[in-house]
């Protein structure tokens, strides 16, 4: 168990730069999820961390020790491949033996450890087939026993989920929860769905585009996210953003006012807060349907998406503008329909020109 | 998927037409090769009367107790197993490391050195005999197991065919592997060269049959008969006219010829198969 110190990451692929001065601190113990979408750098960078990517510059340090000038098999990393990697000839046992084999072992040891690898993964039963013959989910087991056994400082996890179908990434995402308590060690995902991050990680670091947008607990990452872009990403379905302008006053909280005309009470404070180019940010739960009132916008229905437990109700407002509604599950809305919207103003976050969040006094966070 | 799916003939799936099919080709395929043993079976004097004489006794084995009566046979077999195997163990091994190379080493002139591989596959034999010849005169090799086994090594198809092999094993194993703290000579025996066993099989047979039925090479290099190969060793015994020595003789040495070939075949059975198959069950 061992805290990672990236400081100063660079890389570039030919003329693609993925990363520039990219650094991050994560702390022992700590199970962080790097989330982004497609193509952002998450598997490059936790690659870089392993050693299988050389970085152009900067430096990694594992607990007290600089690391990549390691070779990969010298760092005390483990990592979990997004399609397993398991050595197909190979039994499960040989499997989760080699890395102690290789490291020289004495086989007594050898056989205790792929034991207790086993016995904490209940693959047992497992042990003398060959990972042909196993399902997705047991393959999966199977990788995590090949990286615990080596007791790593580092567990990498390359999209852990990704590759299982529905019923069993509900249960794979427990079952690593729990892994997790009983194998101390700091441990990295990387993952594109936000579910897996907010469910699993201590900390989530959001990525776009090689660049950190934000690092965060999951429910700071979802009540305060630092930017546009988190708050598009995270959270589904996403953040309605419109465009606003602040209604002039000297109260403490921001009033602005929206594209229709209709007048929005924020409490984010107005000091240091921009005068134009205001986006309101609100999300779906945070706007639910009523008869129209006076002083509340008034939209029509554009779209019905029933959930069951829930309804998501697209509307747009006299002006045009796209509002994302949650309604109850038996919900009455109906298509061309006029409503009013109920605006919990409180939540509301505003974003600057440049992006940038802003959000209420007082909230967690 | 895997070959690992072959298993032994089975007449399931075939419609009765498609079997009737099957087993026409099968019996075209076949009669040359009893007509061939049954030949050899015959006493020559007869069959120079009329081959149709095949169908009724006499039989007799002084066709094969002739070619066993020459003190050179056991010779030019133990020629052609040593030739045969040290060219598909040497063709295997050099393959397998070329082929390693070429998918997985990052090396100035790969590109151009596996396009020079790729254009010994277009230079047919023929083309270079002359020069081979007087290369391995000059280098007195006629006449030895090396000059019988080098030019064999040359395999272009071989390193073609193990790197695309090696080329089609996900990186994610080698990167494993690593982080497994694996070597490079670690990665390549024990992670990657089990997995090329199907090439493997199918490389080392295909050249251990034809350096087993190779004739021209043996017959240029080999003069003294001491050094002949078994092809080589039996034509020669043929003399001047072939029908001299009769067509049972003639027919028995094909079927002797042979003989170390069903040998082979029948401890790889599984794996010619697969072999064969290879491309479809993949
Ligand atoms: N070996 C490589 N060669 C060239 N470009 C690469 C290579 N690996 C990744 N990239 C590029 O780097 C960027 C980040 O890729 P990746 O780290 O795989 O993203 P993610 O895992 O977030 O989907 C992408 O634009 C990708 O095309
Ligand atoms: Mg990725």
């Amino acid at each position: 168990m061992s805290s990672l110190e990236l400081t100063n990451i660079s890389k570039r692929f030919g003329a693609v730069s993925v990363f520039q001065g990219l650094s991050l601190t994560i702390a022992a113990g700590e199970f962080v999820a790097f989330l982004g979408p497609s193509g952002c750098g998450k598997s490059t960078l936790l690659r870089i961390i392993a050693g299988l990517e050389r970085a152009d510059s900067g430096e990694i340090r594992l607990g007290d020790q600089r690391i990549d000038t390691l070779a990969p098999g010298a760092r005390g990393v483990a990592m979990v491949f997004q399609h397993y990697a398991l050595y197909p000839h190979m039994t499960v046992r040989e499997n989760i033996a080699f890395g102690l084999r290789n490291g020289g072992a004495p086989k007594a040891e050898i056989a205790e450890r792929v034991a207790e690898a086993a016995r904490v993964l209940e693959i047992g039963p497992l042990l003398d087939k060959k990972p042909g013959t196993l399902s997705g989910g047991e393959r999966q087991r199977v990788a995590i026993g090949r990286a615990i056994v080596k007791q790593p400082r580092l567990f990498l996890f390359d999209e852990p989920l990704a590759n299982l179908d529905a019923a069993l990434r509900t249960r794979t995402r427990l079952e690593l929860a729990q892994l997790r308590r009983r194998v101390r060690a700091t441990m990295i995902m990387v993952t594109h769905d936000q579910v897996e991050a907010m469910t699993l990680a201590d900390r989530v670091v959001v990525m776009n585009q090689g660049e950190i947008q934000q690092v965060g607990t999951p429910m700071q990452i979802y009540d305060r996210p630092a930017n546009t872009f988190v708050a598009g990403f995270v959270g589904s379905p996403r953040m309605t953003l419109a465009p606003v302008g602040l209604v002039p006053g000297d109260a403490r909280f921001a009033t602005v006012r929206l594209g229709d005309g209709s007048q929005v009470s924020t409490r984010v404070p107005r000091a240091d807060l921009p005068s134009e180019g205001l986006l309101l940010g609100l999300r779906p739960e945070c706007v639910r349907l009523g008869p129209p009132r006076p002083g509340e916008p008034t939209a029509q229905v554009e779209f019905i998406e029933r959930l069951g437990d829930r309804t998501l109700v697209y509307v747009k407002l006299g002006d045009g503008t796209a509002v994302t509604a949650e309604d109850k599950g038996a919900s009455q809305a109906q298509v061309g329909q006029t409503v009013g919207l109920r605006l919990a103003a409180a939540a509301a976050h505003l974003f600057g020109p440049d992006g940038r969040g802003h959000h209420a006094a007082g909230r967690a966070g | 998927m895997t070959a690992a799916g072959v298993k032994g003939p089975s007449l399931a799936g075939f419609t009765p037409a498609g079997l009737a099919g099957v087993a026409l080709a099968a019996a075209v395929m076949i009669t040359p090769l009893l007509w061939t043993v049954g030949l050899s079976l015959k006493p020559n004097f007869e069959l120079m009367r009329d081959t149709s004489s095949v169908f009724g006794p006499p039989y007799t084995l002084e066709n094969y107790r002739a070619i066993l009566a020459n003190s050179n046979v056991f010779r030019w077999v133990f020629n052609s197993t040593v030739v045969s195997l040290s060219t598909t163990f040497g063709v295997l091994a050099l393959s397998s490391l070329a082929g390693y190379a070429f998918a997985r080493l990052e090396f100035r002139g790969r590109r151009a050195l596996f396009v020079a591989v790729l254009l010994g596959l277009a230079i047919p034999e023929q083309a270079v005999i002359i020069a081979r010849h007087q290369m391995f005169s000059a280098l007195h090799l006629h006449n030895t197991y090396p000059g019988l086994i080098l030019p064999g090594l040359s395999a272009p198809f071989g390193v073609f065919l193990m790197t695309q092999y090696f080329r089609g094993i996900p990186v994610e194993l080698d990167e494993a592997a690593l982080l497994d703290g694996a070597s490079h000579f670690t990665i390549f025996w024990k992670v990657l060269l089990p997995l090329t066993l199907p090439a493997q099989a199918t490389l080392g047979i295909f050249t251990f049959l034809a350096s087993w039925n190779d004739y021209w090479w043996p017959l240029i290099s080999a003069t003294r008969s001491s050094m002949f190969t078994l092809t080589v060793g039996v034509a020669s015994s043929q003399m001047n006219f072939a029908q001299t020595s009769g067509l049972g003789y003639l027919m028995a040495q094909a079927v002797f010829a042979s003989v170390p070939i069903l040998i082979v075949y029948a401890l790889f059975q599984q794996h010619i198969v697969r072999a064969v198959a290879g491309a479809a069950t993949r």
